[in-house]
């Protein structure tokens, strides 16, 4: 059985370590409680990889708020053979209307995922919609969509941890590292 | 909507990967046309188009051309110079080159690394065909066609051209003083996504 300190061996450094990702997260919280004040916020997280991070940022938000989740596919999965599209695995379970909705993604690369999710949210008639990601890889960006709270940029390097996965493993990890290149290079 | 429409031809792409990125954008909806347009970067003294770049991707919803390389380093060099006077000359043209280390780890972030070492160099030049892709085949030759015609009709005297006295630099090429714009001459041509064109998309 493959444990945590194993998982670890995989990783080839760390990027943020849990301290440093739990004091920008507080930060976080704190900007976006003072923003979203009287105001009806609903967190919108995007499964699996945000999950740690929502879970840590709305314990930071000291206002009344709803939370929401959603599931997208992903390219490469087993989506993209049925169908070819991308499609919404898990739909909200509430209504967005007239609220005032923060997208929380565990990280922002090429920004298709991100693209598609706005236009679907935006069709809801939510009052507002802004993002806030836990990190922002800009390096391979191809659809600019303003990020209104950033957590971390971070460099052109294939990360896990803290909710991000590379074949579903590695999400448990408190930190953010980088993953050894052996190990997705020998896992093909 | 489905982003694939029905009997909407697809381009034969020069690269693997660029059949591959074809794929990602239709799978996130983003409406793409390939290589549709042709902007000269190098003229003669007699004002011909020496050379030209034909970025391999537009994406009109963004307004964002993308360019793949998946080339040797000394290839690599070249698009890079081309690059670079392309911004020269054409400012407002918005382009993202995706360098084969980009790609790959694109692929990468989608599961696909075995894919990525497939399309590296010259290994990546045919196409793999799928079953979706079989209209590409078919409309192969005609897409072919259309793009040799674009290239082509870049050889005419572009509008502005320098005149006699220009500075030319060592090669022949003539050298253009930045502050004179080239006019850019798009040529559509019928090489769209399947989400067909502008009005026909739904969101």
């Amino acid at each position: 059985m493959t444990r945590t300190a194993d998982l670890q061996a995989d990783i080839g450094e760390v990027l943020l370590s849990e301290e440093a990702i739990a004091a920008r997260v507080a930060e976080l919280g704190r900007q976006i409680a003072a923003d979203y004040a009287g105001r009806n916020l609903t967190l919108v997280s995007v499964l699996k990889g945000s999950l740690p991070f929502m879970a840590d940022l709305m314990r930071q938000i000291p206002l009344p708020l709803r939370i929401d989740l959603m599931e997208v596919s992903s390219y490469g999965g087993t989506a993209t053979e049925s169908s070819g599209l991308v499609r919404i695995m898990k739909d909200l379970s509430a209504s967005i209307a007239d609220e005032d909705v923060l997208l929380v993604e565990d990280i922002i690369d090429t920004g298709l995922t991100l693209n598609y999710l706005v236009r679907y949210l935006r069709g809801k008639s939510p009052a507002s919609l802004r993002i806030c990601t836990l990190l922002d890889k800009p390096a391979r960006r191809l659809v600019d969509i303003p990020v209104d709270y950033q957590g971390f940029e971070i460099p052109d390097q294939f990360v896990v941890g803290y909710g991000l996965d590379y074949g579903e493993r590695y999400r448990n990890l408190r930190f953010v590292g980088v993953l050894r290149p052996e190990v997705y290079s020998a896992g093909e | 909507m489905h982003a694939l429409l029905p009997g909407t031809p697809r381009p034969a792409f020069a690269h693997a990967s660029e059949a591959e990125l074809a794929r990602i954008l239709d799978f996130y909806q983003v409406r793409w046309t390939y290589e549709p347009d042709t902007f000269p970067i190098g003229w003669s003294m007699q004002g011909e188009v020496v050379e030209s770049f034909s970025p391999d991707f537009y994406l009109p919803d963004l307004d964002l051309y993308v360019e793949l390389t998946t080339l040797r380093q000394k290839l690599v060099r070249k698009k890079n110079r081309k690059l670079r006077r392309l911004r020269e000359l054409y400012p407002d043209v918005r382009i993202k080159l995706f360098y084969a280390r980009d790609f790959r780890q694109l692929l990468l972030k989608f599961g696909r690394l075995a894919l990525a070492d497939e399309l590296s160099g010259t290994t990546g030049q045919a196409t793999p065909p799928r079953p979706a892709d079989l209209i590409v085949h078919e409309a192969g030759a005609n897409a072919g066609a259309a793009a040799a015609a674009v290239i082509k009709t870049a050889t005419v005297p572009v509008a502005g051209v320098p005149v006699a006295g220009v500075p030319v630099a060592g090669d022949g090429h003539a050298v253009v003083d930045p502050g004179h714009r080239r006019s850019r001459r798009r040529r559509r041509v019928a090489q769209t996504s399947p989400a067909g064109e502008p009005q026909q998309h739904a969101r």
